[in-house]
């Protein structure tokens, strides 16, 4: 055990702050869910890709940087600190990209990662459906293989990103005959094909942060299924490991609204019952905790080892956490805790956070879901 | 950064477990409550012929040599065993302070301690109540502003009753003889309350370790409505939350081990932390084991409360959550811009 960083970790550290503070862009971007917000999302991942921080990963014939986990922490606890904007394109950078690298072919990888890179394929989720929530099994969208192409029918909903994405990703059942699990296929969706009709659906914020998808005889090229026909499930379950585990929520983003509590706590001690120590303390403790255990899971990964179910644990850890900040925050800042984003004050940005808060214990399977996960996989107990 | 153990400290720490496994069975501590002896002198010349014992004194005194990561290891496996014996105690607070203590105490030390299986206790004002003094040979006491050695034989005690029988203590009437110093008073007792800190978090997360997998396996055992109860989502809920907790409070410990062997000027904040982290996992893993085996779980006759009651007493000594909330809260104030996101290692 060595918990310190290398004069070469602390040296890309220095590279990746003094880039970032030369470009990221003066005024604060619009909202990504809006659609001028998007395209100027866009263009800062654009922005990422020219200074080669799309994902620092990847190998460099895909745009990365062939760097290690730990790197990727490092870029993210200077990205987070300098408040650089949210990736519009996590679902396919954070999601989709480790996916292709693990399942997709060589011109797979070099097709979606590249544009993917450039900010010119910006990826939506396509899992749920109108029947299959948290019972992802359920899921009765059909492919079906005619030649050269799939033939897709039905719908899909809550597909983050997808009001403005150029393409989605998700399970399709190939083998009509199939149940459950089995019979599904991993299968990439341009979104402007004809026959697709994507539906916004405002979110609790107003804005249209996912929406359905409807599909009506879509053909797709059979080149865009990655893995095998029916080795869909084995592919999304991984997917879903990668969402749970490190690189849906890196601890940076935690650790730095822990540090912002901290701040708004001691703007507003003297306002505060001492009942508020308790909670400034937990917010620290557990970021702290969160990010301790990235690190040491990075470790073992980079040793030879593997994330599975564990990543159950982190996503109840962190979304628990992410509640309880905003709650503590909305506390603190007593009557202005009601003030919108319109209202210009600067409490509501807490209060946006609030909100999302509700989220994170939903998406990426619920956190019910998780604990059951839990239950079943790591504890031992029966279905 | 490399944040893993190495092949070496796994594989004392699969010695140690074996060790365990087979002489501190359930059986085996409830014969000390029975017998009031909870100190196995067997089991301690086992874990001294072990190498346990002297594991963190410097190889030159005929130990180990190892450091506090390998010990918070060990140590959590003698909180999975719920180990009577304090050999937590004499490893983390005894050899562990020993090169800070001024030469004339520690001459005395090893004049009585280091035969390799003697015992020397600690009393501190976050651990008033000495461990096993009957055992001892010495007894290191800490007060408000100076601390003392003094042997065991010049100590007048009496037996102090602790909720958990595995912990047999004393409260101390009069001392004589003893060996005074207030040189360095603040670098040592900060030395001992981290490492208090830490050691009782290492046997709490050890502990909650225990709960959960006698819960597991109660949860899988016992049936209603035809099925195992474990089967049934608010059960497995339950024992999910307790996961969730150890998984979080681990990582912190081997920080905070570390920290200490870093000389980092933060041990204190992490050893608080890692306190602060594994009193919550402890607790919730009491709270949710208790309530899966259901009555049963209320019984002086099932396993459980074994390590339940242990697990209480390390919660509320060498600072309990509240205490280690207030180092916390303290240190996040005074030094706000030193935490956070550049500053986890």
């Amino acid at each position: 055990m060595k918990i310190n960083f290398t004069p070469e970790q602390d040296l890309f550290r220095q590279e990746i702050r003094s880039w970032l503070e030369q470009n990221i862009p003066s005024t604060t971007l619009l909202s990504l869910d809006t659609k001028e917000g998007f395209e100027q999302h866009r263009e800062w991942e654009k922005t990422l890709n020219a200074g080669n921080w799309s994902m620092v990963t990847w190998p460099k014939e895909y745009g990365g940087r062939g760097l290690d986990l730990i790197e990727w922490l490092i870029f993210e606890e200077e990205y987070y600190r300098a408040e650089a904007p949210l990736r519009v394109n996590q679902n396919g950078v954070f999601l989709l990209g480790p996916t292709l690298m693990e399942f997709g072919t060589h011109e797979q990888k070099s097709k979606f990662l590249n544009a993917m890179a450039t900010g010119d394929h910006i990826w939506a989720q396509g899992w749920s459906e109108p029947g299959a929530g948290s019972d992802m099994a359920a899921i009765r969208t059909t492919a079906v293989l005619e030649d050269g192409y799939y033939r897709i029918n039905g719908q899909k909903t809550w597909s983050s990103r997808a009001t403005y994405a150029d393409w989605t990703f998700g399970l399709f059942r190939t083998d009509l005959n199939s149940e459950r699990h089995r019979g599904l296929s991993f299968i990439l969706v341009p979104l402007d094909l004809p026959g697709i009709t994507v539906r916004p659906i405002a979110q609790l914020d107003g804005e249209p942060g996912f929406a359905e998808i409807y599909f009506d005889d879509v053909k797709v090229p059979v080149e865009n299924l990655l893995g095998g026909d029916g080795e869909g499930w084995k592919i999304a379950m991984a997917t879903a490991g990668f969402e749970r585990g490190l690189m849906l929520r890196s601890p940076a983003r935690f650790q730095q609204t822990a540090a912002k509590l901290l701040q708004l706590y001691l703007d507003n001690e003297s306002d505060c019952s001492p009942a508020m120590q308790a909670s400034i303390v937990e917010a620290w403790a557990q970021s702290e905790s969160y990010a301790l255990s990235i690190y040491h899971t990075a470790s073992k990964m980079l040793a030879g080892g593997s994330i599975g179910s564990e990543s159950s644990l982190g996503k109840i850890f962190w979304s628990e956490l992410d509640h309880m900040m905003h709650q503590t925050a909305l506390k603190i800042l007593g009557a202005s805790a009601e003030l919108s984003l319109d209202s210009k004050h600067d409490a509501a940005k807490w209060i946006k956070g609030f909100m999302f808060s509700y989220a994170g214990p939903i998406y990426a399977g619920t956190n019910e879901i998780q604990k059951n996960i839990i239950a079943e996989r790591l504890l031992g107990l029966p279905k | 950064m490399n944040f893993i153990f190495t092949e070496e400290q796994i594989q004392f720490k699969d010695a140690i477990k074996a060790f365990l496994n087979d002489e501190c069975t359930p059986e085996s501590i409830r014969g000390g409550w029975a017998s009031k002896q909870s100190f196995n002198q067997n089991r301690w010349k086992g874990l001294a012929d072990l190498g346990v014992l002297g594991s963190n004194l410097s190889e030159d005194s005929g130990g180990l040599g190892m450091d506090q990561v390998a010990l918070v290891l060990m140590v959590e496996e003698m909180g999975y065993a719920g180990l009577p014996e304090p050999a937590a105690e004499q490893t983390f607070l005894i050899n562990d302070l020993l090169p800070m203590l001024p030469p004339k105490i520690q001459e005395s030390i090893q004049e009585h301690h280091m035969s390799g299986t003697s015992y020397i206790s600690v009393a501190h004002p976050l651990a008033p109540n000495p461990l096993f003094l009957k055992e001892s040979t010495g007894l290191l006491i800490f007060e408000e502003d100076s601390y003392k050695f003094v042997l065991t034989s010049d100590v007048e005690f009496e037996e102090v009753v602790s909720n958990d029988p595995s912990r047999e203590l004393g409260r101390i009437i009069s001392i004589k003889n003893s060996i005074s110093s207030s040189e360095n008073f603040e670098l040592l007792n900060a030395a001992v309350l981290s490492r208090g800190a830490l050691m009782t978090a290492a046997l709490l997360i050890g502990l909650s370790q225990k709960m959960i997998d006698l819960s597991s396996v109660y949860a899988l055992d016992r049936t209603q409505f035809g099925k195992p109860i474990g089967s049934f989502q608010a059960v497995k809920h339950m024992l999910a939350d307790v996961a969730v907790a150890i998984e979080f409070a681990r990582p912190a410990i081997y920080r905070a081990a570390y920290s200490l062997v870093d000389n980092n000027p933060k041990s204190a904040l992490h050893c608080a932390h890692a306190k602060y982290m594994s009193a919550r996992a402890a607790e919730i893993a009491s709270k949710n084991s208790i309530q899966t085996h259901g009555a049963m779980g209320y019984t002086w006759e099932m396993d459980l409360h074994i390590y339940m009651r242990k697990a209480w007493s390390l919660m509320a000594c060498w600072g309990n959550e509240d205490k280690q909330q207030n180092i916390i809260f303290n240190t996040l104030k005074s030094s706000k811009d030193e935490l956070g996101v550049l500053y986890t290692f």
